[in-house]
């Protein structure tokens, strides 16, 4: 099937389904998404979109169903996908610096008995430039904003060298400035030819922010870019009709 | 026999020093315990611990003032007070400590307690000669010689105390459970606090005298926690905590009696063994309780098994040994399997023969429905025949509405799995007077048109019509339907989808 195809997708979902106990997590999503995309998932609260994550980086078993890295199976493709966690879970008083936070991203290539090399500290220096927070890299973790914090561990995961990023929820939480900064760190780790999927929950900023989008809820409703995908229709099925915001968004008869 | 009896438990009673242990030891374990059951919610067993060491310090402050300018030996007011001002004195700078640095609380206690502590050990070895305090009477406690003014002491620290809970229990209650919503309502959240902490160094130095600066800790937190696992209100396992802690004094002292050990260190080991003896047998959170519970309870897919399997079986009803034939599982579990069924309501059973009830039915043809969908699509996606079964098998658990309904529509509404087998209809749906799609419906089965959508507007149906279905065409891809006057109509799956129904007939098994 992927024969003819020129470009092996960056990640490739496979009738892919997870349960805990009777209802699905996850019920026969497909998906392929291509490499250098900026990928948002959406849908409502307990739809499956950090499941999806965890399928994909191999963190939950699925009941059925394949996910392929590369045209890898997951297992094999370990080092090429990270996974950036939510905030929340992080001791901020814990005393560690910037850049010794991004440098734990090289910990998995550097055996027990060497210290960091050259290109150890190049590539940190690298993922710290590419967040735009190498000026910082000797301040200490909890002197920073909640912005830089998304992006100092965004940083660790560039400085792992993968070429799949996922993340879940950097949005959540944070004003519009630094929802800002961190887009622009997305942008620029897409320019430098990587492929980001993002966990979303806005719907409003859904459009601008990403090319293509993944509506989920246990079901893939739609995947498409986000003028297809952000159909009233569609978003009225998947929210059961819970949205009066949208009702300038096109109409068209469920075609996605 | 008696005389035995007599010997073990009267004889201590009679004796002056025992009930004087008794009633001192039965007033602080009583405070002990109700101030406890903060102490344990609020996670702050180990401030217990740290302000009944940092006492020390207060007791050889209050002794040596009393000395120096009053020449009185050992004032016992004076040293009490001197306890509870090293109490107030650790809190205020564990807080502090905390406060102004990046320090976590445990560890501000950690260093205030124990700077305190020594700080009364030093002041106790270098007036060694002037002061007489004995360091292991204070760690040690004695309860079998309590004082009577240790037990005027420890009457009006209780009385004072437990006042102070029960008049402002509402406010204890709010600040120890959300102490950001009890600010907002204009509570003093931080006046609160220290009173509680305040209570809890006025009973930890009341009862160290009798108990020592160790196991007041276990008399503080040990009751609270036993009753924590027998009740879910905070007022009754307060009068629950007071009560073991009474029993515990009364059992250890009588422990201590007849194996001749130190009444403090016997009362904290029956304490001990008392609130093991709860975590066994508590009915709701205790060891046993869980172990029962997990025994017997039935996985669903034991149930689903079991439901399938009666389902199934041509012998109606199914013999009990028939039925062990049937399901690969020991006899044991499914007997009990079987029990819970039958007190659930989906089997019915007549001595050794059991059958299903209607509930069971329509629930057995739900999962054979699941699986059989479940079947059909792992073909569909392209697994090997001879998984299809057993990869079903683990699937068919899903089996909530709307991802059956998914699969169903997705599949194209199959009449047969990959096995050839039949799949049942939707039956709970496709009942008389229910509305339905025409795709739900199978061959024979009659409805009256309710609505036709814009999809199906090609077709010449009108609301109203009564139709009959007929038999799939095209490999089950096209629905024919038949109109009274004879007129038979193809319908693609999409417009068989759109098209609703009043189902007029009863669905045929």
């Amino acid at each position: 099937m992927a024969a003819d195809r020129p470009i092996v997708p960056a990640i490739e979902v496979e009738n892919l389904t997870v349960s805990f106990g009777p209802r699905p997590a996850l019920l026969d999503v497909s998906l392929r998404i291509d490499p250098g995309m900026l990928v948002g998932v959406i849908g409502p609260n307990g739809a499956g979109k950090s499941t999806l994550i965890k399928a994909i980086i191999g963190f939950v078993k699925p009941d059925l169903g394949r996910v392929w890295i590369r045209g890898m199976p997951v297992e094999a493709a370990r080092g090429q996908i990270t996974y950036v966690p939510q905030r929340g879970a992080v001791d901020w008083d814990y005393p560690i610096t910037v850049q010794e936070v991004a440098m734990m991203g090289r910990y998995g290539n550097i055996p027990w008995w060497r210290d960091p090399g050259t290109q150890d500290h190049r590539l940190v220096e690298e993922a710290l430039q590419m967040v735009r927070m190498a000026e910082f890299k000797d301040r200490q973790i909890g002197q920073l904003s909640g912005g830089q914090q998304q992006r100092v561990f965004m940083a660790r995961a560039l400085a792992q060298g993968a070429e799949i990023l996922l993340l879940d929820e950097p949005f959540a939480g944070v004003d519009a400035a630094t929802e800002r900064s961190i887009l622009d760190v997305l942008e620029s780790a897409k320019k430098g030819g990587r492929t980001l999927v993002v966990v979303h929950h806005d719907l409003a900023t859904a459009a601008e922010y990403f090319d293509r989008l993944a509506l989920i809820k246990q079901r893939l409703y739609a995947y498409g870019p986000p003028e297809v995908v952000l159909n009233l229709d569609l978003l009225s099925e998947v929210y059961e009709g819970k949205l009066r915001v949208f009702e300038s968004l096109p109409r068209t008869g469920g075609s996605a | 026999m008696i005389p035995e009896i007599h010997q073990a438990f009267v004889v201590p009673m009679q004796q002056t020093f025992f009930q004087k242990a008794l009633l001192g030891g039965s007033v602080a374990a009583v405070v002990c315990s109700v101030v406890g059951c903060l102490v344990i919610l609020r996670r702050m067993a180990f401030l217990g611990d740290a302000l009944s060491h940092a006492m020390i310090a207060g007791v050889a402050g209050g002794y040596l003032f009393m000395k120096v300018l009053f020449s009185t030996e050992a004032h016992a007011p004076a040293m009490l007070l001197g306890s509870l001002i090293a109490a107030v004195v650790t809190v205020a700078s564990i807080g502090f400590v905390a406060r102004v640095s990046r320090l976590k609380e445990d560890t501000a206690i950690g260093i205030m307690y124990t700077g305190v502590f020594a700080a009364g050990v030093v002041l106790v070895s270098i007036f060694r000669n002037y002061i007489h305090i004995d360091l292991v009477h204070f760690i040690m406690g004695d309860v079998l010689g309590v004082a009577d003014a240790d037990l005027w002491v420890a009457a009006i620290a209780a009385a004072l105390v437990l006042s102070v809970i029960v008049l402002f229990f509402r406010q204890f209650q709010l600040t120890s459970f959300d102490p950001v919503m009890a600010a907002s309502i204009g509570m003093p959240v931080l006046l609160i606090d220290y009173a509680l902490t305040s209570c809890v160094s006025l009973v930890v130095v009341s009862a160290v005298s009798m108990v020592g600066v160790i196991l007041v800790v276990g008399l503080l937190i040990t009751p609270a926690a036993t009753a924590y696992l027998l009740c879910d209100r905070l007022d009754k396992m307060m009068v629950l905590a007071a009560v073991f802690g009474v029993t515990s004094v009364l059992g250890g002292l009588y422990l201590s009696m007849w194996v001749d050990s130190s009444g403090g260190g016997a009362i904290m080991l029956f304490c001990t063994g008392q609130f093991l003896l709860v975590l066994l047998v508590a009915p709701k959170y205790g060891m046993l309780a869980g172990w029962i519970r997990r025994r017997r309870m039935v996985p669903q897919h034991l149930v689903e098994d079991v439901l399938g399997a009666v389902w199934r079986s041509k012998v109606q009803p199914v013999p009990m040994n028939v039925l062990v034939g049937l399901v690969p599982e020991p006899a044991k579990r499914l007997t009990s399997a079987v029990r819970s069924m039958v007190r659930e309501g989906f089997l019915s059973r007549d001595g050794e023969y059991i059958s299903l009830t209607r509930q069971g039915e329509s629930e057995a043809r739900r999962i054979l429905r699941a699986h059989r969908l479940w079947e059909t699509y792992l073909r569909h996606v392209g697994i090997a025949q001879e998984e299809l079964h057993s990869r079903a098998h683990l699937l068919e658990h899903v089996h909530d509405k709307d991802s059956v309904d998914y699969l169903d529509d997705l599949l194209g509404h199959p009449e047969q799995d990959p096995h050839g087998a039949e799949i049942p209809v939707n039956y709970t749906e496709c009942h008389p007077g229910r509305l339905c799609s025409v795709s739900t419906l199978r061959e024979g089965r009659r409805g009256r048109i309710e609505s036709v959508p814009e999809e199906a507007a090609a077709t010449d149906l009108r609301p109203g019509d009564e139709i009959v279905i007929g038999p799939r065409a095209e490999r089950g891809t096209l629905w024919t339907i038949s109109k009274l006057d004879g007129t038979k109509i193809l319908l693609p799956h999409k417009s068989a989808d759109a098209i609703q129904v009043v189902v007029l007939d009863e669905p045929t098994t």
